[in-house]
């Protein structure tokens, strides 16, 4: 397959996805329980406004149709709607947002894939004792992220980044170990070791080459873990991120906003798929 | 494998990996700046407009008003207007400006500026909640005969002046600014949205000190939007924050523990937590349920097996008073001190079912037609307390044979059942009463009210009871007289204790931490809580 | 740990938990009011909890519930990944790419949503075991997106090695392969996947709470006991807020005992 129709086949997919994406968004939001209820109907102060304002909105979005239109026009403007709960453009909340959000991720997932492949590295290589080893990475999974949180805030030491590398180091040291037993159990790596290669040698250049394509998938993997903790680590440290605007926009039943969080989900989603290619080249009939 | 540890590479990795230790922080205080912390962005900075209590408390703090109300003695004290005149038939208030005002651009603030203000408030475009208190908005009018005088022209007579006038903020005629130009204490600085609003000291506010120096003390205010409780607390320890308006019952152990000079319960507040029966007509149960709920005797029962002092010592940790009815004894001057609370006796509970013509069968209590009394209990996810109390209650009806299960729901869910669909069994949910006058509940106690909640918008009412209260709410929203307006209220309180269409569980307390370091704060338990005296707050050792 | 250590321990656990139900005077809903958040004593081997009620009992109560429901929930996620990922890496590619695009789409969706709406299929008296059932049987079916992918990937680099191209050369047919073959070497993906998922099970079920999923009250929540330890007001006022952590560190211990010792057999 030629570069140009390959790029072209991924960008399709893409777009693709992020349609999926959007209209399963609109008919989720639509359907659950709430989408034209407003939490100051309860208050006698707020009450009858909070019902005017959800009137002219049942009249405006009653239907799919309606609401996927409204939608479309929003993209086509470039702004993609107006949010329900903020009344500006969801562009403008995002915009700000997402570059507080992507810095948090790439804090989190590069310092947890290093916490992971360092204490995975040794203690994958053991020959026994190793699950006494990973005991504070078993820990860390069973603590809830919220825990965490709730233990730096009373330390006065942590952060947002702290708290999602350790949850993805968790996660990615198991996955590590796991695949890394496996592979120091190779015959050639075996035999590496017995002629008496330096340990970091055998990795780079025996074990890194092999393991690769399974790295890849991992840090897809990792990717989309990450972008699940986001949304209660945002909500937790009141991190103004894309994460804490999506738990609000669900709260609220933010249907643009929640639409536009999809699209950068799909997108984010595609991008990291993009990143495990694989090899055709030895593939039998 | 030790030696790939003892790696200066890979030791140096981890200790990188070991993270950027970084404490919590708030945002870094301006010198004489007050702060605290609010749970959720305000909707809107136009005083106008304002429908929801982050906007409420930002206007309290920025807007020039012509009357203030006293929270603690409920009576308008002159801000902006120096004097005011209400006719006798109470048609026409006559308010006279200060002179000398300015707005803080240094503009002059006139009876021009006041007028549009008014007749913005009271436009239908506008869609301020605080014109439908005119009771006719649309007849109306305003007239400045001279620049420091302003008459005001109702249709009919309203009842709470200081209370309204109190919500309208005055604004520069023609240029409304969104709370960045203000004749009250503050103006709107700047808002990051998620993160904090900042306030500035207003440079041109009319009001002086006793010694003559300019209000208000404090240079600005940050109100850090703030979701977790935890960091609040721990930012309030470490001095970052000044106080900390509504403590939830859990924490203030430990902070008065850590801090016991800057906690304090002021007592019951104005608010009621209740539980009550669906009885609407439409509701989509079976008709044996709905027998159940419109039972008065099984309500009561309900109501007498129900440990209230065990839910404000529990639920609450202590800083809770069990209720009775709907007007807190905080509300000195119109709860009914001549209510009694029922007895909280299962025998007598018991006695109230079998008489209502349910039985007991091993464990379970059956009803007349053999249906075993089967209900949930629907509550709203994020409050702690009515968790507890809603399992608590649970327990309590259990010994009656009762089976009930708690549902905890996200509150669009919660008002689509309730208020929309009215699929739902029983509720447990609280009441905010923002004023001590019962005017303010006609919401919930008129029956053809969409806030009637056991049975709304009904067309003539349902019961006999139900067209008593509505004649006794009708009759205290229209008369002058004050002792005909107790009279009336009273009996109410007296028909909503006999048949318990909401059953009152708690009077929750006022709980607020204000730090040791901030002079001139007087608390109220009424909102904006221990704001309320803004202009005289400041931190010691220095205010500008 | 060895295999069967393992599992002697786990079934000690479980035999422990049943036994603390089976002698208790009371059941896991007794609130004992006059002993809130008590210490330790003979009558309260680890205290009581916010309500009175004894977190021995009900620890042990949660324990067998979420062992249960978050270990199945986590075995059929990681099944329903594996098939889906083998599938799709033994399909032609028309039917990979479509499965890999529906596991992506799945991925970006907003399936709080879906799980309101479970909720509100469910009527409002369903009880405390049926909506715990309801929880972790919706859990199960979205959590498999993520590792699908990787086992698509993981089973495609597979199919082009050495000993698959001998295999299909011995006559072994494409099934064979995959149930002899492929799966083994996928155990260091699908078994780490089944462990992670385990306790990001209970504090999703806890999670839920907050739309009416999860185990209803009485009935006790591991995930809920997990979650108390972000209250600071608790951590100061009873250590053994920490005995369900302890708890599930020993059976994520036990769990990947079973593991290591499958990946050496």
């Amino acid at each position: 397959m030629n570069l140009p129709r390959a790029i072209a086949m991924r960008v399709g997919r893409g777009l693709l996805l992020m349609l999926f994406a959007a209209t399963g968004t609109i008919l989720l939001v639509r359907f659950a329980p709430g989408f034209f209820a407003d939490s100051r109907e309860m208050d006698a102060r707020y009450a009858q406004a909070a019902r005017a304002e959800m009137e002219v909105e049942s009249g405006r979005q009653q239907s799919v149709v309606q609401i996927a239109r409204q939608e479309a026009k929003g993209w086509l403007a470039g702004d993609f709607g107006q949010s329900r709960q903020y009344g500006v453009p969801v562009a403008e909340l995002i915009g700000a947002r997402a570059r507080v959000s992507a810095l948090l991720l790439a804090q989190g997932i590069l310092r947890g894939w290093l916490l992971a492949v360092c204490a995975a590295l040794p203690i994958s290589a053991l020959r026994r004792g190793g699950l006494l080893w990973s005991l504070p990475f078993t820990l860390l999974l069973a603590i809830p992220a919220s825990a965490m949180a709730t233990a730096c805030i009373l330390a006065d030491a942590g952060s947002p980044a702290l708290v999602l590398s350790l949850l993805i180091a968790a996660r990615e040291f198991k996955f590590l170990r796991s695949l890394l037993e496996e592979a120091w159990r190779a015959p050639h790596l075996l035999q590496g070791r017995a002629g008496g290669l330096a340990p970091l040698a055998l990795v780079r250049m025996h074990m890194a080459p092999n393991i690769a394509p399974q790295l890849r998938a991992l840090a897809t993997l990792s990717i989309v873990t990450a972008l699940g903790a986001l949304v209660p680590i945002e909500v937790i440290f009141t991190v103004p991120g894309v994460g804490q605007l999506a738990w609000s926009a669900v709260m609220n039943r933010d249907l643009p906003v929640l639409v536009a969080v999809s699209l950068l989900m799909a997108l984010v989603v595609a991008l990291a798929g993009m990143l495990s290619t694989h090899d055709r080249t030895l593939e039998a009939a | 494998m030790r030696s790939l540890l003892r790696s200066p590479l890979l030791s140096a990795s981890l200790l990188l990996a070991l993270a950027v230790f970084a404490p919590c922080q708030a945002v870094p205080r301006q010198p004489g700046e007050l702060a605290w912390a609010i749970h959720y962005d305000p909707k809107t900075f136009d005083p106008a407009k304002v429908d929801d209590e982050v906007s409420e408390l930002v206007r309290y703090l920025t807007g020039g008003v012509l009357l203030r109300l006293n929270r603690e003695t409920q009576e308008p004290e002159p801000q902006l207007a120096e004097s005011y005149r209400v006719s006798p038939q109470g048609t026409t208030i006559v308010f006279k400006l200060r002179g000398g005002l300015r707005f803080s651009d240094g503009s002059a603030l006139t009876s021009a500026d006041v007028a549009w203000s008014l007749r913005r408030v009271l436009a239908p475009a506008t869609q301020s909640i605080v014109a439908a208190e005119f009771v006719e908005p649309g007849n109306v009018t305003v007239d400045t005969p001279d620049p420091l005088t302003v008459r005001v022209h109702l249709a009919k007579r309203v009842m709470a002046v200081g209370k309204i006038f109190d919500e309208i903020a005055i604004e520069p005629a023609n240029r409304p600014s969104e709370g960045r130009v203000t004749a009250g204490p503050f103006t709107v600085a700047d808002y990051k949205r998620g993160q904090f609003v900042r306030l500035r000291r207003n440079p041109n506010y009319w009001r002086r000190d006793g010694a003559g120096a300019q209000l208000p003390y404090a240079s600005g205010i940050r109100l850090d939007i703030q979701n977790n409780r935890e960091e609040e607390i721990a930012l309030f320890l470490r001095g970052e924050y000044d106080l900390i308006d509504r403590v939830a019952p859990e924490y203030f152990g430990i902070l008065a523990k850590k801090s016991p000079q800057s906690v304090r319960d002021l007592g019951a507040s104005l608010n009621t937590e209740q539980m009550w029966f669906n009885q609407a007509p439409g509701a989509p149960l079976p008709e044996f349920e709905k027998a159940w709920f419109r039972n008065r005797g099984f309500r009561a029962a309900v109501a007498e097996s129900i440990h209230r002092a065990d839910l404000a010592r529990i639920a609450y940790d202590g800083h809770a008073t069990p209720a009775y009815g709907f007007i807190s004894p905080a509300n000195k001057a119109w709860c009914n001190e001549a209510l009694k609370a029922p007895p909280e006796s299962p025998a007598e509970a018991g006695g109230l079912l079998a008489a209502s013509g349910f039985h007991r069968g091993g464990n379970l209590l059956y009803d007349s037609t053999g249906h075993a009394v089967r209900f949930s209990i629907l509550t709203n996810a994020g409050n702690a307390a009515r968790q507890k109390m809603a399992a608590m209650i649970q327990q309590d009806l259990a010994a009656e044979g009762m089976q009930v299960t708690v549902v905890t729901l996200d509150f669009p869910a919660l008002i689509e059942r309730l208020m929309h669909k009215q699929d739902y069994e029983a509720c447990l949910l609280g009441v905010t009463n923002a004023e001590p006058d019962p005017n303010s509940t006609m919401n919930m106690w008129l029956s053809s009210s969409t806030n009637h909640q056991w049975n709304p918008s009904q067309k003539s009412p349902a019961t006999e009871w139900e067209a008593e209260i509505d004649r006794l709410m009708a009759l205290q929203a229209s008369s002058p007289e004050p002792s005909v307006r107790k009279r009336a209220v009273d009996r109410v309180q007296q028909i909503a204790a006999d048949q318990q269409p909401f059953i009152y569980l708690v009077y929750p307390n006022v709980l607020e931490a204000v730090s040791t370091d901030v002079r001139g704060v007087q608390s109220s338990i009424l909102s904006p809580g221990p704001a309320e005296k803004i202009e005289w707050m400041r931190r010691a050792g220095g205010g500008r | 740990m060895k295999r069967h250590t393992a599992a002697v321990l786990l079934l000690l656990l479980v035999l422990a938990s049943g036994l603390v139900l089976r002698v208790s005077r009371h059941g896991y809903a007794f609130q004992d009011r006059d002993a809130i958040m008590a210490p330790a004593t003979t009558e309260h081997w680890t205290g009581t909890d916010e309500l009175g009620r004894d977190r021995t009992v009900r620890a042990a109560a949660a324990l067998l519930i979420g062992l249960t429901g978050a270990a199945a929930a986590a075995a059929i996620t990681t099944a329903i990944a594996a098939c889906l990922g083998l599938l799709a890496a033994f399909s032609p590619a028309w039917a990979s790419v479509l499965l890999l695009f529906l596991s992506d789409g799945f991925l970006s969706l907003p399936w709080l949503f879906l799980l309101m709406m479970a909720r509100s299929l469910l009527p409002l008296t369903a009880s405390p075991l049926e909506t715990a059932v309801t929880t972790f049987l919706v859990l199960a079916a979205l959590g498999w997106p993520a590792c699908a992918r990787a086992i698509y990937r993981g089973a495609r680099s597979l199919r082009s090695s050495e000993w698959m191209l001998q295999g299909r050369a011995c006559g072994l047919k494409t099934g064979q392969l995959i149930r002899l073959h492929i799966v083994p070497h996928l155990r260091p993906l699908l078994l780490p996947q089944f462990l992670v998922c385990v306790p990001a099970f209970l504090v999703a079920e806890a999670n839920l709470g907050a739309l009416g999923l999860g185990v209803g009250e009485p009935m006790p929540s591991w995930g809920a006991m997990l979650l108390e330890l972000d209250n600071s007001a608790l951590l100061a006022r009873s250590d053994w807020v920490y005995l369900p952590i302890a708890l599930l560190a020993l059976v994520l211990l036990i769990l990947e005992s079973f593991a290591e010792g499958e990946a050496h057999a």
